[in-house]
């Protein structure tokens, strides 16, 4: 018995690749459809923030991620176009990370084509170019954002875009909100939320969730997404159920799998030191 | 040469920084007028700012090929990448679209980049599971209470594990979600507001030694 547990213990870790791998495709290919009972009180908050906004109100979206983290945040950029959409908000987009630009291209694919095919560019949503320096658009963002944003994403002037009418700063805008696998949304709430009273709230990767617990409490940040639950749970709350629901399976037999793992282990340790 | 290499670097760092950090508290016309101009400027250094880089990255590169230090063939692909996304993008003119087709640099963009980095990435569940199975041991009472709070989290965060709690532990009449809700709410936020109030700390304290000259590493070793 010892020997076989030794021999457990030190099992080739390409087993273990493999088992993850069947454990993540399986679902994909299938998916298990658990239900996603408990939503997260904190992506409930960010949904009724949106839900309580006038309709024609502007919402400040930064997307701050890049590939690496898309699978986590890309559906809830989309989820929160959508539910946007929906309530005839004005939405203004915008990125401070390089990285992130062909997946802003990508929202503004999708939203003609199935996320809001009826919203205008110009009109209802603008999307702004790349810039490079974070803290300077944070802040300006607050004074008068047209002089850092004179032109959008195609050099178009923005000034005289429906959708700005009425738009100098944040004070003029219902909400901020920023997807990141970065530490952006703790800049947005110093140099924009907190400066200038302006209602933030944020989406980030499971992993970072945990981190903006002290935001949350004070009030700092009005709602949050965290990772692939999120988004499901995003996704749930605007009865429009996409990558976000159908990643959670896949989400769910890798967590159990790290789980058991963990405790398979320990019992064997222990076996092999007590008996 | 003293006063234009020491001197007046010191005098600009301590003339702005007081300048910007008074423009926080002081929220007037004039102040607000600063602070864009010096927005626009920022944003202007930091574009060159990533050029400086740039320079440095290459020359760096350079010379590992040059002196062919071990694994010299990786930078080269420094460079074959760079160009790669580059030269399609001056093509371009650094846009993604064109109507509802995809530029050159679009199409790398989303069918090399997105991919390379999406699976940079995901490498990590991998090294993670097995890194969990053959090093986390609980061998003592702090490893313990730190295994116990992220089965919890883990079990609270997956409705799979919301299910096998309720299977299994329902009869206790307490939610996982609950559990997780509190130590989010007390023992997370203690800890994170702890090391967030440090870290706010010692950045006004770097931030006073850079403004007042005694933090002189920003001017190099001269």
């Amino acid at each position: 018995m010892k020997n076989f547990i030794e021999k457990l213990l030190k099992i080739d870790r390409r087993l273990i690749f493999l088992t993850l791998t069947l454990l993540l495709f399986i679902p994909i290919v299938r998916p298990l459809g658990l239900p996603n009972k408990n939503i997260g009180t904190e992506v409930k908050g960010l949904y009724d923030r949106i839900e309580s906004l006038p309709p024609g109100s502007f919402i400040l979206l930064s997307i701050d991620y890049d590939p690496g983290t898309r699978p986590e945040l890309h559906p809830q950029a989309i989820a929160v176009l959508r539910h946007a959409f929906r309530k005839d908000l004005r939405v203004g987009m915008l990125t401070l990370i390089a990285g992130a630009t062909g997946l802003v291209e990508e929202l503004a694919e999708r939203i003609p084509k199935d996320i809001a095919p009826d919203k205008v560019y110009g009109k209802d949503y603008v999307i702004l170019p790349y810039q490079p320096n974070p803290a300077a658009v944070m802040t300006q963002v607050g004074m008068d954002l047209y002089k850092i944003y004179d032109t959008d994403r195609n050099g178009l002037p923005i000034k005289d875009m429906e959708v700005m009418k009425g738009i100098r700063n944040v004070k003029d805008m219902g909400l901020g909100i920023c997807i990141t696998g970065t530490a952006l949304l703790d800049s947005w709430v110093a140099l924009t939320g907190d400066r200038y009273k302006f209602p933030f709230a944020g989406g980030c990767t499971a992993v970072s969730q945990m981190g903006y617990a002290p935001y949350l409490q004070t009030g700092q940040l009005k709602g949050l997404m965290g990772g692939m639950k999120g988004a499901a749970d995003y996704e749930g709350l605007i009865g429009h159920k996409e990558k976000g629901t159908s990643g959670i399976d896949a989400l769910n037999l890798a967590h159990l799998m790290v789980i058991g793992l963990i405790v398979m282990a320990n019992i064997m340790m222990l076996w092999l030191k007590y008996l | 040469m003293i006063l234009i290499k020491k001197y007046i670097p010191l005098a600009l760092c301590f003339l702005f920084g007081v300048l910007t950090l008074g423009s926080y508290y002081v929220p007037t016309a004039a102040s607000e007028n600063y602070m864009e101009a010096m927005n626009q400027w920022e944003n202007i250094v930091a574009g060159f700012a990533f050029l400086l880089g740039l320079f440095g990255l290459f020359y760096s590169h350079y010379n590992k090929i040059t002196r062919k230090v071990d694994g010299w063939g990786y930078s080269l692909f420094v460079y074959i990448g760079f160009f790669m996304m580059v030269i399609p993008a001056i093509l371009s003119e650094g846009k993604i679209m064109e109507g509802t087709t995809l530029t050159s640099i679009g199409w790398g963009y989303r069918f090399i980049y997105n991919a390379l980095a999406s699976t940079m990435f995901s490498v990590l569940a991998f090294y993670i599971v097995s890194t969990a199975y053959r090093a986390f041991r609980i061998k003592s009472a702090q490893a313990a209470v730190l295994f116990v709070a992220a089965l919890i989290v883990i079990l609270g965060k997956v409705p799979l594990g919301q299910m096998l709690w309720d299977t299994t532990l329902g009869w206790t009449g307490t939610q996982v979600s609950g559990i997780v809700q509190w130590l989010m709410d007390v023992p997370v936020v203690a800890g994170r507001r702890g090391i967030m109030m440090g870290l706010a700390i010692g950045g006004i304290v770097t931030g006073l030694k850079i403004i007042f000259g005694i933090e002189r590493q920003y001017m190099g070793r001269d």
